[in-house]
């Protein structure tokens, strides 16, 4: 290299060191400011959200925004919050990207001047830092990590992926050992992807299950993470020799996606699997239309952590008619829950907070023992459950092609994460 | 059956869709020479169409694949060869790779959209996560038992369909005319087309055929890995391993690799107990693989470095601008970019836009000094960045402070850089690209997933940095200090064009052999090159880690850096210029298109599509609007340069030229030496004359032409004319433009001015394959055959039967199964000519026919020749060496300095004549 170019090229190191600055601390930048609390005036307050709408892999969480709306619609047909009426923006697309996910939250707390962001659900959210530093309060499905530890992101069911030494659910274990008449004796085997999300996600369920009284009999996490195999034998092989040679009582299934769900289950019925099936996802409506899926599916045990639309409680007739009235014939799925309840816990803390609002007044109501219960999600307690989930879940079962309620909402203790 | 022989039965199933999907990448590569990483998009797009029709319209799923297989596959192929792959084939490396990435995005986005257009009205189902394609077999599928491994009757399906197609793509290959002209075309493109055959509709063909093949690979593997085009990528990755095990050359390997692939995966699903313990070490299997089958095969002998000849960097356009005006635009920019920037507020959004469009731009510097200065294509520029980001975050969390954490981050990157740049030093081109391809998947899949250094999904939590008076929470102060750094940048990548090391890069990067022989290290400036472009991506990672606040393994995913790279190209990847502007583009256009309420597929259509525009401007919009400026002057200049080539041809001529008054145009010299014309006469009168009578007789004539390679005019002013059954010789000393000569004769070469004329009509804009056609056919230098075809298939380019061919040369026909390669020289050129004295050619243009011959071999060409003149074939014979021309021919031209400076009956050729044609003293 040329003797200039050394020399260019130390200045620049220099010039990052410079900018790196001596004293490299961080302002908080504080969210209101003089001028009234953005997005709130005598007779509204502007949210939007951030969902992943589309996506390279068609994961969607659209539907969310249908929720919230409905719930929002009802409240301000209620007369509003404290004489404020919702004025719902809609929901941004982050593509499941996180740079895409930031640039979506800056947009609406700068441009678009929201309150608050309402609702959030991406797997993959990348705005919680800036939020967090702006203090701007977010609701949604806290999946990821990025929502935990926070003040302002409020997962509507806790936080669900606590650090080792908080709380991790039991909820999925011991409703399955209700379901079942007891745990004694019975073994599990949980299936994860190749990835670290999915492992961290085995461990907490398998604990789940340890804690409600199941032997969990190998918990693999061999599954290719870019894209369902083409050839499920070998996975399927050591799930039926798991449990001493035999097959265990019952396989847990970690992965989301309905193909690797649909491939594994086809492939173990194939292979002549007797037990039972349980994941997360399958609770999906869609899934019935196709015929081959729901027959893959057939005696699944879904765990959705809301109340299923099938149940018969007041809260759930009155979200299907709030979601008849702003989106008439509408399919109620996973997402359009999740929407729907995080705004009704936006809207208690709003209620709760009064008259006079600021984003400083909002946090310190909704971290100040806040609690609140509805059978739609169970409960919820903050500051509490910044750290860890709410302990709240149902069982449904497919049978005969149609989901049936197995189990309703209920909560239990959680137990510390090893 | 034990669980082994399960699994490679099993895995064989699998490996045949693998298997299909190499074979059509390694078919179109071979045959075009471009590598279509857009491969697994084709198939992910007839997958939706199959899907839509199955599902969505109710068609039987063999209907519905007939279709999407047979009719919409074959006809994208078409569509993108005609769009795209015809110009990306001239375009060189950079821009085929850049162009097909591109699509790799555009072509589901653009699916996706169409179905997100058309499902409401229609009722269709949509195209995401949700949606639950079929197979082509019985629904829901059967359960069949083979060898003891149940299968489905998809599964069965699948392999019996891939067998097919391997079948189908072996006879047609080598049982076809359409095969033979496609082997012929990558044998030996230029010498395809002398001999009629159209390489461009070759590789149409060769595009509809992997098209279709990808269309098949799509289709058949949809029902089990739904419709998910980043599932179908990660299928692209799997099956380029298989098609580098095959060389990128041989189909047969190609497929029995796929098929290997496939137990492979199955066997380390299956006992790889062990690699457990590192995270995404499994997944990662085919890439590793890939890796391997790269460095172990690919040792390329004929082009060692990342860098190709042809892909030199284009004329500077505004060179003749003054410095002020060149710099004027950029000046202008940027102050309105910092007036507008300071009079906003400190929280105002699009600042905040502009700041993370220049973060983009600092990483793509990077792709200005790997690419543009370096000639190589990197794809792991988005690893690079993430490595610094997450080892600045990882080094912040453990306590050091921050500025040290920001240089561990960038010297962290660095040293990535630099163990990256080791494979690239052994391989080149696509290679290399597919190399940093393998290692950014893999920084993905197992790096990235070390819990101890990305922390996780939490990843690790950065601060804002402080300049002491401000700090970057307020992102006006980003856009001042982003814009620092880009300047800094900047003159350090002039600097390195200028100094020695930037002669030392475009040494390497032009003629790598020549500049190790001159003491250029290659290696080094290659590292060196690698280790700078990292350092800046990382700089670049580590500022959007700390201006978003945070940092995880998934924030700048692998193929994050597949759109940049098309982003930065698309603006021209030779400046610094074009990296800023990509960069704002790219954190600008999706949010206008979100403002306007555009489908965030429209985008990713728009930024793929960019490859089209690549295709014909190679060097990018920026370039393209110098340029474009440039070539309206330009044409007017080069219309009036070469009608002043021609007047001054005419007016030279008007000199006596020395050794004889004899003129260049065709005096009229008749058949066997029956000189006519007035020897005094002047060259106007010449040319007349010259148009008068041997003109008449023409069966084939130049007239005027000028040409020439690029800026240089090599023919100027050329007239020659050959009548039937007559023998022209082409004489004339090493550089004269004999070869140019033929090369336009045969329409290899373009002119700028002038005509050539078969039997009176204007043949100029003819291609080369439409003249051989009609019968002028050139055997070129060296020797015309396609060595890596038998006789037989050499033969059978020009004749439809070859047996005559044998029975007048019978050592030919005991060699009809030997690739023509195998020949000895003298053999290969009786093969080259052998064809013409059965189907014989009008006009035949031999170029050195006796070069590198023994005496005893041309003897026999010269008697072939004789044969042909017999039989009323105009034959023109370029050869240097005098002697055994001028016994044959009837009538002599001499070429010196691009014109013919005499022409005449060979009777009138004497010492004098001769010896200042070669020496070059006529002028």
């Amino acid at each position: 290299m040329g003797r200039q170019a050394v020399r260019l090229v130390g200045l620049v190191a220099a010039a990052a060191l410079a900018a790196a600055g001596c004293a490299a601390e961080q302002k908080a930048a504080g969210g209101g400011g003089s001028g009234g609390t953005p997005g709130v005036t005598a007779t509204a307050i502007r949210v939007g959200g951030v969902l992943t709408k589309t996506s390279a892999s068609g994961y969607s969480t659209k539907d969310a925004e249908i929720g919230a709306r409905a719930r929002f619609e009802r409240a301000n047909g209620a007369g509003g919050v404290h004489g404020r009426k919702i004025e719902f923006v809609g929901a941004e697309d982050d593509n499941q990207d996180a740079a895409k996910g930031d640039a979506a939250a800056k947009k609406l707390v700068q441009k678009d001047k929201v309150f608050a962001l309402v609702p959030v659900h991406g797997p993959n959210f990348g705005g919680a830092a800036f939020l967090e530093q702006q203090g701007v309060p977010w609701f949604g499905w806290a999946t990821g990590p990025q929502w935990c530890g926070t003040r302002t992101g409020f997962g509507y069911n806790g936080c669900l992926a606590p650090k080792p030494g908080a709380g991790s659910q039991t909820w999925w274990g011991n409703q399955m050992a209700e379901l079942l008449g007891g745990s004694e004796g019975r073994t599990v085997y949980v299936q994860t992807t190749d990835s670290s999300g999915s492992k961290y996600g085995g461990k907490t369920i398998s604990q789940s299950f340890e804690a409600a009284g199941f032997k969990v009999v190998g918990i693999n996490s061999g599954l290719p993470a870019a894209a369902p195999p083409p050839d499920w034998l070998p996975y399927v092989n050591k799930i039926m020799t798991s449990d001493g040679g035999k097959a265990p009582d019952l396989v847990v299934s970690i992965i989301a996606g309905t193909k690797f769900n649909v491939g594994l289950y086809s492939a173990l019925k194939k292979a002549g699997y007797e037990g039972l099936l349980s994941d997360a996802t399958s609770y999906d409506a869609a899934i019935l239309k196709d015929q081959a899926t729901a027959q893959a599916l057939e005696g699944v045990i879904a765990a959705p952590m809301f109340e299923p639309f099938e149940s018969d409680a007041p809260e759930i007739a009155q979200l299907k008619a709030d979601v008849e009235k702003v989106a008439p014939g509408t399919v109620l799925t996973q997402h359009l829950a999740i929407g729907y309840w995080s705004a009704d816990i936006f809207l208690k803390v709003l209620e709760q907070t009064g008259k006079d609002l600021t984003r400083e007044r909002f946090l310190a109501t909704a971290n100040g023992s806040f609690a609140y219960e509805n059978a739609g999600f169970g409960r919820i307690q903050y500051p509490r459950d910044h750290n860890e989930p709410n302990g709240c879940g149902a069982l449904v079962k497919l049978e005969g092609g149609t989901f049936k309620v197995a189990k309703n909402m209920k909560c239990f203790d959680n137990v510390p994460l090893k | 059956m034990s669980e082994l022989v399960g699994y490679i039965v099993s895995g064989l199933v699998t490996g045949a869709v693998f298997a299909v999907m190499a074979s059509g990448l390694t078919l179109s590569y071979a045959a075009t020479g471009v590598f279509n990483f857009a491969h697994g998009a084709v198939g992910f797009l007839a997958a939706l169409l199959f899907f839509e029709l199955n599902v969505g319209f109710g068609l039987p799923a063999w209907l519905a694949g007939l279709i999407a297989v047979t009719v919409f596959s074959p006809l994208l192929g078409y569509v993108l060869h005609r769009a795209m792959f015809r110009g990306l084939a001239q375009a060189g490396e950079t821009a085929q790779i850049v162009g097909t990435i591109g699509l790799t995005i555009a072509l589901p986005a653009l699916g996706l959209w169409i179905v997100d257009l058309v499902a409401e009205p229609l009722g269709l189902p949509r195209a995401d996560a949700t949606s639950l394609p079929r197979g082509l077999g019985p629904y829901p599928p059967v359960n069949v038992t083979v060898a003891g491994v149940t299968l489905d009757s998809d599964q069965l399906l699948t392999f019996v369909f891939a067998v097919l197609a391997a079948a189908g793509l072996w006879a047609f290959m080598r049982h076809t005319p359409y095969g033979l002209r496609m082997r012929a075309s990558v044998d030996r493109r230029r010498l395809a087309t002398l001999r009629g055959i159209d390489a461009d509709a070759s590789s149409a063909m060769a595009w509809i055929l992997g098209s279709t093949l990808a269309g098949l690979a799509g289709v058949l593997a949809v029902p089990t890995l739904g419709l998910d085009s980043t599932a179908f990528t990660v299928m692209l990755f799997v099956s380029a391993t298989a098609a580098v095990f095959g060389r990128l050359r041989s189909i047969p390997v190609t497929f029995a690799a796929g098929l290997g692939l496939g137990v492979v995966q199955n066997l380390v699903a299956g006992y790889a107990d062990f690699a457990e313990d590192v995270t995404g070490l499994r997944t990662a299997v085919p890439v590793i693989l890939l890796f391997a089958g790269l460095i172990l095969l690919n040792r390329s002998g004929e082009r060692v470095a990342g860098s190709a000849a042809e892909d030199a960097p284009p004329p500077d356009y505004l060179a003749d601008l003054p410095m002020w005006r060149r710099r004027l635009p950029w000046v202008v920019g940027l102050t309105l970019l910092l007036g507008w920037t300071l009079t906003r507020p400190a929280d105002d959004f699009y600042v905040s836009v502009v700041a993370q469009g220049l973060v983009l731009a600092l990483i793509f510097c990077s792709f200005v000094v790997v690419t543009g200065i370096g000639g190589m294509v990197n794809l792991a520029q988005a690893s690079f960045a993430s490595m610094a980001a997450l080892t600045c975050g990882w080094a912040f969390s453990a306590g050091l402070p921050f500025p040290v954490a920001i240089v561990l981050g960038v010297l962290g990157a660095t040293a990535v850089g630099v163990l990256v740049a080791l494979p690239a030093l052994r391989l080149g081109g696509r290679i290399l690209t597919l190399a940093t391809l393998a290692l950014a998947l893999l920084a993905d899949q197992v790096l990235f997933q070390v819990d101890a250094f990305s922390n996780g999904t939490i990843g690790w939590q950065l601060p804002a940095i402080g300049l002491g008076f401000a700090d970057t929470t307020d992102p006006r102060v980003r856009v001042v200090l982003l814009l620092a750094l880009i300047g800094l940048v900047g003159l350090l990548v002039r600097n390195l064009e200028r100094s020695a090391s930037g002669r030392a890069i475009l040494a390497v990067r032009s003629a790598p052999a020549a500049a190790t022989t001159s003491g250029v290290s290659a290696p080094r400036t290659k590292i060196m090159l690698f280790a700078l472009a990292s350092g800046i991506a990382g700089l670049g990672g580590v500022l959007f880690a700390s201006f978003k606040g945070s940092v995880t393994a998934t924030d700048l995913p692998a193929l994050a850096g597949f759109v940049w790279l098309a982003v930065v190209v698309l603006q021209g990847v030779r400046r610094i210029g074009g990296a800023v502007l990509g960069g704002l583009i790219a954190a600008i256009f999706p949010e206008l298109l979100a403002t306007w309420h555009v489908s965030a597929h429209v985008g990713a259509i728009l930024f793929g599509t960019g490859g089209m525009i690549l295709a014909k401007h190679p060097d990018g919009v920026l370039a393209q609007m110098a340029e474009a400026r440039y070539r309206r002057r330009r044409r007017r200049l080069e219309r009036a340069r070469a009608a002043e080539i021609q007047a001054e041809a005419a007016s030279n001529g008007a000199g006596p030229p020395p050794g004889g008054r004899d003129t260049a145009a065709g005096v009229p010299a008749g058949a066997r030496g029956t000189a006519a014309a007035d020897a005094a006469s002047p060259v106007g009168a010449a040319v007349e004359a010259g148009e008068d009578s041997a003109g008449r007789g023409a069966l084939f004539r130049l007239e005027n032409v000028v040409a020439g390679y690029g800026d240089v005019t090599v023919l100027r002013g050329v007239d020659l004319s050959v009548r039937p059954g007559e023998v022209v010789a082409l004489l004339g000393a090493n550089g004269a433009g004999k070869s140019t000569t033929c090369a336009v004769a045969a329409g290899d070469l373009p002119v700028t001015a002038g005509r050539v004329l078969l039997d009176g009509v204007d043949v100029t804009s003819w291609p080369a394959h439409r003249r051989a056609r009609e019968g002028v056919l050139l055997a070129p230098e060296g020797r015309g055959v396609f060595p890596g075809l038998t006789v037989e298939e050499n033969l059978r380019t020009w004749l439809p039967d070859p047996d005559p061919v044998y029975e007048r040369m019978p050592q030919l026909a005991e060699r009809r199964r030997i690739a023509a390669g195998a020949l000895s020289g003298g053999e290969q050129q009786l093969l080259t000519l052998a064809p013409a004295l059965i189907r014989p050619p009008r006009v035949l243009i031999a170029d050195e026919p006796s070069l590198g011959l023994a005496p005893l071999v041309a003897e026999r060409v010269f008697e072939v020749f004789a044969e042909l003149r017999e039989r009323g074939v105009a034959l023109l014979l370029v050869e240097e060496k005098a002697t055994s021309a001028l016994e044959l021919a009837d009538r002599v031209a001499f070429m010196s300095l691009g014109r013919v400076i005499w022409t005449g009956p060979r009777t009138e050729v004497d010492e004098t004549r001769l010896t200042a044609a070669y020496l070059g003293v006529s002028r």
